[in-house]
């Protein structure tokens, strides 16, 4: 019913390791709890709300202000804590031992749907008097879930999956249907719940809503013992997977990650309007390379995601495309439980109806995927290492009897990545982590040979295992040279595998390259900092791959 | 200002040494004179010629030392003297008989605080507010974000965690000697009414506090082949030890929690590995120790254990308390 409610949820799921337990606790705060405060639950829960009302540095300089606290004794035990919301929470315990009478009960619906959007009318001065004035008030159990709330940072350790397990479980329909209602937009409010539970499924309610997306795994050897037949092969582009749908004539896109991106790619939406038929389509949208029929980098496409209402001269310079590799619905026919093979049929024959029929021409925003047909897997390899030559990452495989279901379901879709890139570095410097990672080292730099200078190259900071992180740490303290604030500079001894998808010249670093997705892959305790890889290895590995 | 050599006392080979008597406080080497604060592993040493402390220390470090030890006790607040040196032993409710030690020579007074804590705990002597000129203080938990809850809030906080979960075995993880027993004591005064079982480490010192009058339920001595059903729903008490490695394979339908002053730290519950963590502590927070400054009227101050540099410069900045550096 309340905020303290929700905060007790919080600590529950915070402390629960076992995800029966988070379901059943899950549930059992659906069941006594406003619906308008469930809506509201799951909106956070689900981190669909990340918007910041106000930065962290902010709090902590509110904080200093009202309590006189100087800003470095904040800033030091921020680095034992690793989130602002956290660390405010903490240095507020007792300090807020005002008259005040207590806000005990009030609603996460007043709290998130009048009182923090009303901070937003305020002027500074007046913003940071009711800030003071809300944690006076709050109950402190509650100021942690205000302050992450403030500040955007609300993550706990519940995924989308676990609240539609809830649900599902709460109303005895299946996880689908749950998953379906939860996609795209959840607006909380009493609809948008008494929906979510509604145990009438009402398709022409879902109209607008994307399936649920089916994964694909990492690919695993005894794939190999199939026959090659069993399979069909595309290139694994590397764009923004997407669900395009149009019912009843209302075309939407949807992301994998659940949003609706209409705006941003509106030629996309107007072209695909003129198709006569109704249709879902799962497929990859691309920044395309039109003269050599081959995508263009995903920074280009970055540049097209976060803008809405793009101008004609943006969608002239980075013209899109929409690759479709799957037809899920057409003309309100369900068709995902119809095997692979004969989806791609349909596809093939409603794509080449669609690009001779359609009055305005659509091949220069839509085509369906080509397939490879490699003889055996070793050819399959073959076309694998080749997938740099046309800007994918390497194969996709499905198989051809499959239906289409949800989640990252084994066995159906395969990701055949071609193997990173690799180098042997020398790590120099060494940052503290935050959140989970607060108090350790964990964010790392990497340097290559240049003569006899070390060259920093790269920043990682994923790769390396609980423990393996735990060593390095106290590894790090003995062995540090200097300290430049968080930054910690270190005698050059450790050296490590750095794997990265793609290297480019880059003016703006001082080794002259820039490397993507850079992770550490391997603890090289068995090298010496002069086995470590020269940024002449570097640039050959750039030169072998252009 | 003199020296660091001419302080009546200072760091010598990582431990506090007081040359004018030629004794040794908390020494991590064997020496031959030692004055223990109380008999933690990390404050006392095998094989010292001579060890000095209070009554209940010294039956603690005879259990975790042996009969044999030279061992001489003194009550709080007795004086002796030592080469011209008055000392004497004050409580610094820590854990029973745990003790700050105050040295007086030439009109100048000397406070070493020992392990302390201000909040109460029935199992033990509550702290002693002592005037000093000089004060040694440890700042273990010398960060404003620490802040304790009472420890009757934190017992209550425990019971419920069992009782929520009455089909699993709750394995409350803590330091076998003051931690258990306090926690033992709060935990009988809950809604909690189940089984209580402690590990064997923990069931010999719950008996020595019961030997000295300290008010402790009687708990079950844990024997690792119990049947798993008979577990349901109790309590069992164990040194954190044994919270890695194989020993928990022996259990089956298991909660886990840690009691200590880091658990206020989600990060540290998170990269803990158990369920849930209990913010209580046998340390002073960040009040209790500015508190103990104040009230000590102590004008120069010197901090070890934690993060004595952000505790320092605090002091220096907001009270103008001069801080000693020795150096370890």
């Amino acid at each position: 019913m309340s905020l303290k409610k929700f905060s007790e949820l919080f600590g529950d799921l915070d402390s629960i390791n076992s995800t029966n337990n988070k379901i059943e606790v899950l549930k059992n705060y659906f069941l006594s709890n406003d619906p308008i405060d469930n809506s509201w639950a799951i909106y956070l829960l689900t981190g669909k709300s990340n918007k910041r009302f106000i930065s962290g540095r902010y709090l902590k300089n509110l904080f200093s202000q009202i309590y006189e606290y100087p800003q470095w004794l904040i800033d030091t035990c921020y680095l034992k804590v690793g989130d602002s919301a956290e660390v405010i929470t903490l240095l507020l315990k007792n300090k807020t031992n005002s008259r005040k009478k207590k806000l005990s009960n009030i609603s996460l619906n007043e709290l998130l749907s009048e009182t923090i959007p009303a901070l937003s009318e305020l002027n500074e001065e007046e913003k940071n008097l009711e800030i003071k004035n809300l944690w006076e008030t709050l109950p402190e159990d509650n100021h942690l879930i205000f302050n992450k709330i403030l500040t955007g940072t609300f993550r706990v350790g519940v995924s989308i999956g676990l609240i539609t397990k809830s649900i599902s479980k709460l109303i005895n329909i299946e996880e689908e249907i749950i998953s379906h209602r939860l996609m795209g937009d959840f607006k909380p409010s009493i609809d948008s719940y008494e929906f979510l539970i509604n145990k009438n499924i009402n398709l022409q309610e879902l109209n607008s809503k994307p399936f649920p997306f089916l994964l694909a795994n990492t690919i695993e050897d005894k794939i190999f013992k199939n026959s090659i037949n069993d399979f069909q092969f595309e290139w694994k582009y590397d764009g923004i997977r997407m669900q395009l749908i149009k019912r009843s004539g209302n075309v939407s896109l949807w992301t994998r990650g659940q949003e609706l991106v209409n705006e941003s790619f509106p030629e996309l939406v107007e072209k695909m309007s003129y198709i006569k038929d109704d249709f879902v389509l799962d497929g990859e949208l691309l920044v395309w390379n039109f003269k050599e029929q081959i995508a263009f980098d995903f920074s280009l496409l970055q540049k097209r995601i976060n803008r809405k209402s793009p101008n004609r001269t943006i969608q002239m310079k980075y013209p899109i495309i929409f690759i479709a590799y799957d037809l899920l619905e057409i003309n309100e026919k369900d068709i995902r439980e119809i095997k692979l093979e004969n989806r791609r049929i349909k596809l093939e024959k409603y794509s080449s109806k669609w690009q001779i029929k359609t009055k305005n021409n659509i091949s220069d925003i839509f085509k369906i995927c080509d397939l490879i047909f490699p003889k055996d897997w070793p050819e399959a390899l073959t076309y694998k290492e080749k997938s740099r030559e046309n800007n994918t990452e390497g194969l996709i495989i499905k198989k051809k009897n499959s239906i289409y279901s949800s989640g990252r379901k084994k066995g159906i879709w395969w990701k055949y990545k071609v193997d990173p890139m690799q180098l042997d570095a020398v790590l120099i410097y060494a940052k503290g982590g935050s959140g989970r990672r607060a108090g350790l080292y964990t964010d790392y730099s990497f340097a290559l040979w240049k003569d006899k200078e070390l060259i920093k190259f790269a920043s990682a900071y994923s790769g390396l295992t609980d423990i393996e992180i735990k060593e390095l740490d106290k590894w790090i303290r003995k062995n540090t040279i200097e300290k430049f604030g968080p930054v910690r500079s270190l005698k050059p001894e450790m050296v490590f595998e750095i794997s990265f998808e793609k290297i480019q010249i880059s003016k703006r670093h001082k080794s002259g390259i820039a490397v993507r997705f850079p992770r550490i892959t391997k603890w090289r305790k068995d090298k010496k900092i002069n086995d470590a890889d020269s940024l002449e290895n570097a640039y050959e590995l750039m030169k072998k791959i252009s | 200002m003199r020296t660091k050599q001419e302080y009546l006392i200072r760091y010598k080979d990582g431990s506090l040494y007081c040359k004018l008597a030629d004794i040794w406080i908390d020494p991590s080497k064997p020496v031959k004179k030692a004055l223990i604060t109380h008999a933690h592993f990390d404050h006392f040493t095998f094989g010292c010629e001579e060890y000095i402390s209070t009554k209940e220390t010294a039956i603690l470090l005879k259990e975790r030392i042996g009969e044999n030890i030279e061992i001489k006790t003194f009550e709080y607040g007795e004086e002796f003297k030592i080469n011209g040196i008055n000392i004497s032993f004050h409580p610094s409710g820590h854990i029973l008989g745990s003790s700050q030690i105050r040295f007086i020579f030439a009109e100048e007074k000397w406070l070493i605080s020992g392990d302390f804590k201000l909040q109460k705990d029935q199992t033990c002597k509550q702290y002693e507010i002592v005037k000093t000129d000089y004060l040694i203080s440890e700042c273990t938990f010398g960060l404003p974000i620490f802040k304790w809850d009472e420890s009757s809030k934190i017992a209550n906080d425990i019971s419920k965690w069992i009782t929520n979960s009455p089909e699993k075995t709750s394995l409350l993880f803590c330091y076998s000697l003051g931690k258990a027993q306090r926690l033992l004591n709060e935990i009988s005064q809950t809604n909690f009414k189940g089984n209580i079982y402690s590990h064997g480490s923990i069931h010999k010192m719950n008996n020595i506090y019961r030997d000295l009058g300290i008010d402790i339920k009687d708990t079950i001595k844990f024997e690792s082949k119990k049947k798993i059903d008979e577990l349901k729903g109790s309590l069992i008490l164990l040194p954190p030890s044994l919270s890695k490695g194989s020993y928990l394979k022996n259990f089956k339908n298991i909660q886990t929690a840690f009691a200590s002053g880091w658990m206020s730290i989600r990060a540290l519950r998170k990269r803990s590995g158990y369920d849930k963590g209990f913010a209580i502590s046998d340390h002073a927070d960040w009040d209790g120790i500015l508190e103990v400054v104040k009230k000590s009227e102590a004008k120069n101050v010197f901090f070890h254990h934690g993060d004595s540099e952000v505790l320092s410069k605090y002091l220096v900045e907001k009270e103008s308390i001069n801080i000693l550096l020795f150096g370890k």
